[in-house]
């Protein structure tokens, strides 16, 4: 059922794709409409300025059209707009750096914080937990929070992670491994003997 | 089926779509609970996941239809503005290019359009096309200039527009421009600008790219250690189209402000460069006329003329008593060096005027009214 799922929407965004190419407003309108939301929200955790990144969402959008018959056709094409969105407010930057005449910085930083479902929460032990975890997420570095945003929140792959952070398959696997070994360390409980077990299993 | 029945890792569970539907919608379709409850170990784990899952919440930030539906109208909006150029962005959507450029805005030159043209001195293939053939594809008769010092010579064409020539580098353009289209042939490195004339196109050609403009300013360059083409686009609308010597299809690119774009000559292929400070050498290359502003508030006349001296390299010879309390407010950004005088010549008084000879100009003028 659930491969049944994911593969109705990725045929959707492929057909999408595939009409738009063909000069389509109308699938153009439809895949902008569903991933623009997604895309400011990515957006916004690089860059405070909202509007910045609206800009930088529509430009890319806009790029997509204007280009659009000497486009490859993405894998994904999820991963293929948040790629574009991250690249462009990195550019954003670099330019803006160069104009300040301040030595441009390597790579823009994933600001983001997770934050805590409250609403399926209803006991006390679970709630403290729950932040107790949350915070051990967010005291991580960007980088590997932004890995693991990307493949759980986003639901890419490792592989679509890995293009996005312009890192090989086994960094991006490491980004998100030390991510969660982080809190499996840390959060001293049941977790890490757990940890213990399955590492045994496999 | 029953992949999750290998699940060791959180990983696993966390990855799993299904399973994050069961714990952050409560949709249950695979039977999760049931399957959970099986073993005490696994219950464990899908614990551990399930807290992790409710710890990694993304804060969405609701973007209501209405925004969405805005959000898309400014996208067409952009889309039109790039394919028609700068005549809708005067009229439509001046404050989305405002909001794109605004943080570059104060260090934008003056209306320029900046064209730099890389040359490759290494070895010249069949497709390569040289300035030498060029002029000879041309019957106008043309003039060639060549900068052999070591300074930039200005050259005012018959058009008013003016070139301004870096060493090393030679053009070649007709006496008078007949005919409806203006064309001139670039070996190395110029900045010009352009008298406005639509009905009249300025057709610049260097190497295997043909660029063509309405009227406005931009930069050639053309270093002889660069293998590829590029051109650079300040402000306005520029057309970038490969020549049909090298028998490639003609395939036409429209530049708006701040954007790029990398002819490959080694392939004939184009690549367009949304943002002209993503590339280094292309902000390195930033000219003295570029960075120098035209806009004038109550400044000194001799100011001016200062600024016109170190932007055009020239020697400006003018009756300095005579002068020396005149001020002027113009904005002489998007003009040609003679324009820029005349405009200034005009300002001062009737009985003002310039003559122009090399990278000399003399002033004529009785003071200011």
């Amino acid at each position: 059922m659930k491969t049944q799922i994911l593969t109705i929407k990725t045929y959707d965004d492929h057909k999408l794709w595939r009409k738009l190419k063909a000069g389509d407003e109308k699938s153009f309108s439809l895949l902008f409409e569903k991933y623009y939301g997604d895309l400011i929200n990515y957006g916004n955790s690089f860059s405070p300025f909202a509007e910045k990144v609206q800009d930088c969402v529509q430009d890319v959008f806009a790029d997509i059209w204007l280009y659009r018959e000497s486009l490859q056709e993405p894998n994904v094409v999820k991963a293929y707009l948040l790629s574009s969105v991250r690249k462009r407010i990195a550019r954003l930057y670099e330019r803006d750096h160069i104009f300040r005449k301040i030595t441009t910085t390597d790579s823009i930083e994933f600001l983001f914080d997770f934050s805590i479902e409250y609403e399926l929460i209803d006991d006390e032990t679970t709630a403290e937990r729950v932040l107790y975890l949350n915070k051990l997420l967010n005291d991580l570095p960007s980088r590997q929070k932004e890995a693991l945003f990307l493949r759980y929140n986003q639901g890419l792959s490792i592989e679509q992670v890995a293009e996005m952070l312009d890192v090989n398959y086994q960094s991006a696997n490491n980004l998100l491994y030390r991510g969660l070994l982080k809190l499996r360390k840390e959060w001293k409980g049941s977790f890490s003997i757990l940890v213990l077990l399955s590492s045994g299993v496999l | 089926m029953q992949k999750r029945n290998h699940y060791t890792e959180l990983e696993d569970f966390l990855a799993d779509k299904s399973f994050q539907l069961w714990v952050l919608s409560k949709i249950d379709e695979q039977g999760w609970e049931e399957w959970t409850l099986e073993k005490q170990q696994r219950a464990k784990l899908v614990e551990d996941a399930r807290l992790l899952l409710l710890a990694m919440k993304v804060p969405a930030h609701k973007i209501s239809s209405s925004e969405i539906t805005a959000a898309l109208q400014s996208t067409w909006l952009k889309i039109e503005v790039k394919e028609n150029g700068s005549k809708t962005i005067k009229h439509n959507s001046v404050k989305y290019l405002k909001q794109y450029w605004a943080g570059i805005a104060a260090s934008l030159f003056f209306g320029l359009i900046s064209l730099w043209f890389y040359n490759n001195q290494f070895n010249i293939n069949h497709t390569d096309v040289t300035y030498k053939e060029l002029i000879e594809e041309n019957s106008e008769g043309l003039v060639e200039q060549t900068n052999n010092s070591n300074k930039p010579q200005i050259i005012t064409l018959s058009d008013g527009s003016s070139v301004l020539l870096q060493p090393d580098s030679k053009l070649s353009y007709p006496k008078i421009f007949a005919g409806n289209e203006r064309k001139v042939y670039l070996c190395g490195e110029g900045f010009f600008e352009i008298s406005k004339n639509p009905k009249k196109p300025f057709i610049v050609y260097a190497n295997e790219i043909i660029t063509k403009v309405v009227g406005t300013s931009f930069r050639v360059r053309a270093y002889s250690d660069h293998p590829n083409v590029e051109v650079l686009v300040r402000t306005g609308k520029v057309k970038v189209s490969s020549n049909e010597l090298t028998g490639n299809s003609k395939q036409e690119i429209v530049l708006l402000p701040n954007e790029a774009l990398r002819f490959l000559r080694k392939d004939l292929s184009f690549n367009i460069i949304t943002n002209i400070t993503e590339d280094k050498t292309l902000v390195s290359n930033v000219g003295n006329i570029e960075q120098l502003s035209f806009e004038f508030t109550d400044i000194p006349v001799v100011q001016i003329f200062k600024t016109i001296e170190q932007a055009y390299l020239v020697e400006i010879d003018f009756p300095k008593d005579k002068l020396k309390d005149c001020h002027l407010t113009t904005s002489l950004s998007d003009q040609p060096l003679s324009e820029k005088l005349k405009i200034i010549c005009k300002s001062i008084g009737n009985d003002t005027s310039f003559e122009m000879n090399g990278n000399q100009i003399v002033i004529t003028s009785q003071g200011c009214n």
